[in-house]
């Protein structure tokens, strides 16, 4: 159990010997929140500023997946380095190191996305305690599910260059595809349908449904499938990490 | 005393090469243990397979009273590496890797404080304890890998080509400290090709394509090839060789003085000092090495292939 809490406590201080990479995280969502959304926002029947509300929770879900995915990175790192040897011999147990590294993600994610949060007043967002409460959960749990996927693929890999340019490869198709930057209800069929298969899809219809009241996917069904695939990846992670006992 | 590693018959193949071709030795507590070859040799599988890092795939290793197949966790708790290659967290400072092993070894917060401070201390490494990694030299990162291999008290120190890439006067003083350990009482296990580093060690194993092919202490191993050098300097070299050569010595003079080879140079010495007239300006007795010795037995040097072979060590690591 201390293993797991020495991993986090790890990362921890490493974000705080780096506070810049907190703010130059914020970059990407704001660009795609004021930039991206006020320009595509005007273009809409909705106008501008309702566009900005409704994408809110979609950026915010840009910036758990994208935070949490790329926390992984340092596992990856590790690898590189030598450190993940020096972990490995050290008396923790697997489960407790992959473990330890899908909270650690998600935590850095979750801040990241409690940064952004700060800026929802600006564009007429009030939340509500019961509302933020409840943002907040799905934000946690958005947050868990992403850091386990970048877990379970970190571990496949051993080089920094390469790891970065799967993980774009795969996270930019998932957050277009999520209905973060427009409504599911009136896209295309086959979108919709494939919008189906990715778990980002219902950690956004949970956050916005939070703050709309009105949710696309039924809300057991998002929670079923969010901790489903959670599971599923921390499980994967577990085990590969089992199995790269012979480096 | 008791056993601290127990090998026998331990083979490992990786695909189609075989690395370990049934080797056996016993480490016993208290000891600097060296396996000392040339790269390539099996060294670092050896070391990984005792330190749990790799399964053998047949034979049996017993580390600590332990089989390292089955009780892995448990060898993990008492035992402390040291890496060939660097393994440090470069963006904490030195002290924060410590303190983060020791949490990894389940020890409390205020007790890893406590446990930091003291091997600081102990490796005098005061000086950098509150600097980032990444801005310590190279021996200062070793010793601070040191430092963090004892944290936790281990029975056992593995040390695996340690000062790789260290200067010479790092690598002495790495091996300093290493000796005042050994001196309170920690077993250590090492690895080198470095012949002079495995002179530190109470016993040598030497190693040469998965077989161990001697173990022995560093002076009986140098018994064994026999005999020695004597070198001698005196004020009138071409007279003492004219008697040397009286007496059926085999012996040469050269622009470094004299040498006699002899099987018992140090019996020999006080001998021809004893009858000689001329003044003696230098006598040295000049000790086989272990090079000489792994020479003996196996027809190759210890350093041939060096750079490639580092290589490939690297290779299997990233594997």
């Amino acid at each position: 159990m201390q293993g797991f809490w020495a991993v986090i406590l790890r990362d921890l201080k490493r974000i705080w010997a780096e506070p810049f990479r907190l703010i130059s995280g914020l970059a990407q969502p704001l660009l795609y929140l004021f930039l991206l959304g006020s320009g595509i926002g005007a273009a809409t029947q909705l106008g501008g500023g309702q566009y900005l509300q409704y994408i809110f929770p979609g950026v915010v879900a840009l910036s758990l997946l994208f935070t949490a995915n790329f926390a992984a990175i340092s596992i990856v790192f590790d690898r590189e380095t030598g450190f993940l040897k020096a972990v490995l011999v050290a008396p923790v147990s697997r489960p407790s190191v992959a473990v330890g590294k899908v909270c650690s993600g998600a935590i850095q994610a979750l801040v990241q996305g409690v940064l952004l949060l700060i800026f929802a007043p600006m564009i007429g967002i009030y939340f509500g305690p019961l509302q933020l409460l409840l943002f907040i959960i799905f934000m946690i749990l958005s947050g868990l599910v992403f850091s386990a996927m970048g877990v379970a693929v970190a571990t496949n890999f051993s080089s920094t260059e390469v790891f970065p340019v799967v993980l774009n490869a795969v996270l930019l198709p998932m957050f277009f595809l999520s209905g973060a930057l427009y409504p599911l209800r009136t896209a295309p069929g086959w979108l919709q349908k494939l919008s189906y298969a990715d778990p980002v899809a219902y950690g956004v219809d949970l956050m916005r449904g939070s703050i709309m009241g009105e949710f696309y996917y039924p809300e057991w069904l998002s929670l079923v499938v969010l901790l489903f695939v959670g599971f599923l990846l921390i499980w994967t992670a577990v085990k590969v990490f089992e199995k790269g006992e012979e480096i | 005393m008791s056993t601290i590693i127990e090998v026998q018959n331990l083979r490992k193949k990786y695909d189609d090469v075989e690395a370990l071709k049934g080797i056996g030795l016993s480490v016993e507590e208290g000891e600097i243990f060296a396996l000392l070859g040339p790269n390539g040799a099996g060294k670092t599988t050896l070391f990984s397979i005792l330190a749990t890092l790799r399964k053998p795939t047949s034979g049996k290793a017993v580390v600590l009273g332990k089989d390292v197949l089955k009780y892995r966790e448990e060898i993990r708790q008492q035992i402390g590496i040291v890496f060939q290659e660097p393994a440090l967290d470069e963006r904490l400072l030195a002290r924060d890797n410590l303190m983060l092993m020791a949490l990894f070894y389940g020890i409390s917060r205020k007790e890893a404080k406590k446990r930091a401070n003291e091997v600081l201390d102990l490796l005098d490494i005061n000086d950098f304890a509150d600097r980032a990694s990444r801005k310590l030299s190279g021996g200062q990162k070793r010793k601070l890998e040191l430092a963090r291999a004892i944290i936790a008290e281990p029975k056992l120190l593995f040390l695996d080509e340690a000062t790789l890439g260290l200067d010479v006067d790092a690598r002495r003083n790495f091996w300093d400290e290493v000796k005042k350990l050994s001196e309170k009482g920690s077993t250590i296990f090492l690895t080198t090709h470095y012949m002079e580093e495995a002179e530190v060690a109470d016993r040598i194993a030497l190693i040469d394509e998965g077989n161990i092919i001697a173990v022995d202490t560093p002076r009986s191993l140098k018994e064994q090839v026999g005999g020695g050098l004597i070198r001698l300097d005196t004020e009138d070299n071409e007279s003492v060789l004219h008697w040397l050569k009286q007496q059926d010595l085999e012996a040469e003079n050269s622009n470094e003085g004299l040498f006699i080879v002899s099987n018992d140079p140090s019996g020999l010495l006080p001998t021809i000092l004893s009858h000689i007239e001329q003044k003696v300006t230098r006598a040295e007795i000049r000790q086989p090495s272990l090079e000489d010795v792994f020479l003996k037995l196996t027809g190759r040097s210890l350093k041939n292939g060096e750079n490639e072979e580092i290589e490939s060590v690297k290779n299997e690591w990233v594997k």
